[in-house]
């Protein structure tokens, strides 16, 4: 993966000035390394990164305005919505990121009957 | 005057070790006192205690290295370990959580119907948030790496703006992750797939602000020239924990939004 290589190549910067004068003597290499790194990191995020983010974000509002924003049935299942103790916070039923919408009490969905 | 005659650095005695321990003292078992007894005051002064500690004593070893010189090749080596063994720490933390997932998914008891995702259980689409929020760590992890070699080469503007990039990315994730958690229509006490989704991804989200944080402070650090191109070490140590927060993430999406919807 793209991260692991990163992180690698992070650890290896531990010896920094030896590893500068290597780089240097390297610098041939093109982006590896020497004076020009900066630059080509730049280039990535605005070339690579930051479109890759766009597209993604694209994706998403495409896709949302394609979805059906219904309610999921709700069916009483004892293996969820566990409430072995309550919460220690508002009336003691409700999760912290608690939303009425689309999450049902152990009893069913507020203010609706079944 | 006494000079040392050695490189190391013989740290002058600190009250922030203490306040810490009481902080973590306060705060566990004023979490305890909140589940019991409904009261929030000893768990805020040990939130409090913890914040000041960690002002305090982070503030003394900025002082101390960027002010008094005293962090020298052999000191810094030796907090360079110290941070890997830290960051190695938290691994072996998240390995944790990740056990966990995998031996309640990989063999479903009967009573989740013996099937992954359990019955009952909508899972997110990993191909809509999830992805973006993969994509925006991701690009930090670029933006980072910009950030260092720019530090490297004296491009202070560019070191600036690559290292404020990077915390927006960060604060982005935070937000979708925060709107994620509120429009999910499963909660942490659905059984064990609300309780290792919500953990393990509670736990890294906590990470993530942590990081974003820690770059935070180096950005106030840089614009204030603590780093130099040779000696910036609280910025890679900061660069390190930000990668292991972004492959943190990678093992999460892979796991347990991928596979296991």
């Amino acid at each position: 993966m793209a991260a692991l290589g990163r992180l690698s190549q992070a650890l290896l910067r531990t010896s920094l000035p030896q590893s500068r004068r290597q780089l240097s003597a390297a610098a041939a290499a093109g982006g590896h390394g020497g004076e020009q790194s900066a630059k080509t990191w730049k280039i990535l995020t605005f070339v690579v990164a930051l479109p890759g983010v766009a597209v993604c974000m694209l994706n998403m509002f495409l896709k949302e305005q394609s979805h059906t924003h219904e309610q999921p049935e709700f069916v009483p299942y004892s293996h969820l919505r566990i409430r072995s103790k309550r919460f220690p916070w508002g009336d003691g039923t409700k999760t912290l990121f608690h939303n009425s919408h689309v999450n049902a009490l152990p009893d069913g969905y507020e203010g609706h009957d079944e | 005057m006494a000079h040392q005659a050695h490189a190391y650095h013989m740290v002058d005695p600190s009250p922030w070790p203490l306040t810490g321990a009481i902080a973590a003292l306060l705060m566990t078992s004023g979490l305890a006192i909140w589940f019991h007894f409904h009261s929030t005051t000893l768990m805020s002064l040990g939130l409090a205690l913890l914040l000041l500690t960690m002002y305090q004593w982070w503030r003394d070893i900025v002082r101390e290295g960027t002010f008094q010189g005293h962090h020298t090749p052999p000191v810094q080596k030796g907090l360079r370990y110290g941070m890997i063994l830290f960051i190695t720490s938290e691994v072996f933390f998240f390995l944790g959580f990740f056990w966990a997932f995998y031996h309640a998914s990989l063999a479903p008891t009967p009573e989740l119907g013996g099937c992954w995702p359990p019955a009952g259980i909508t899972t997110l689409d990993p191909f809509e948030v999830p992805l973006l929020n993969t994509a925006v760590l991701l690009a930090s992890g670029v933006t980072v790496t910009w950030a260092h070699h720019s530090i490297m080469e004296g491009e202070r503007k560019q070191a600036v703006q690559s290292l404020a990039l990077t915390i927006l990315l960060g604060f982005y994730f935070t937000f979708l992750q925060a709107l994620e958690y509120y429009e999910a229509p499963f909660t942490i006490a659905d059984g064990v797939y609300g309780s290792t989704f919500f953990v393990a991804t509670g736990f890294h989200g906590l990470h993530v602000i942590i990081g974003s944080t820690f770059l935070a402070i180096c950005l106030l650090r840089q614009i204030q020239y603590h780093f130099t191109s040779e000696h910036h070490f609280g910025f890679e140590a900061a660069a390190w924990y930000w990668h292991f927060v972004d492959v943190v993430w990678l093992f999460l999406y892979i796991s347990i939004y991928w596979w296991g919807s």
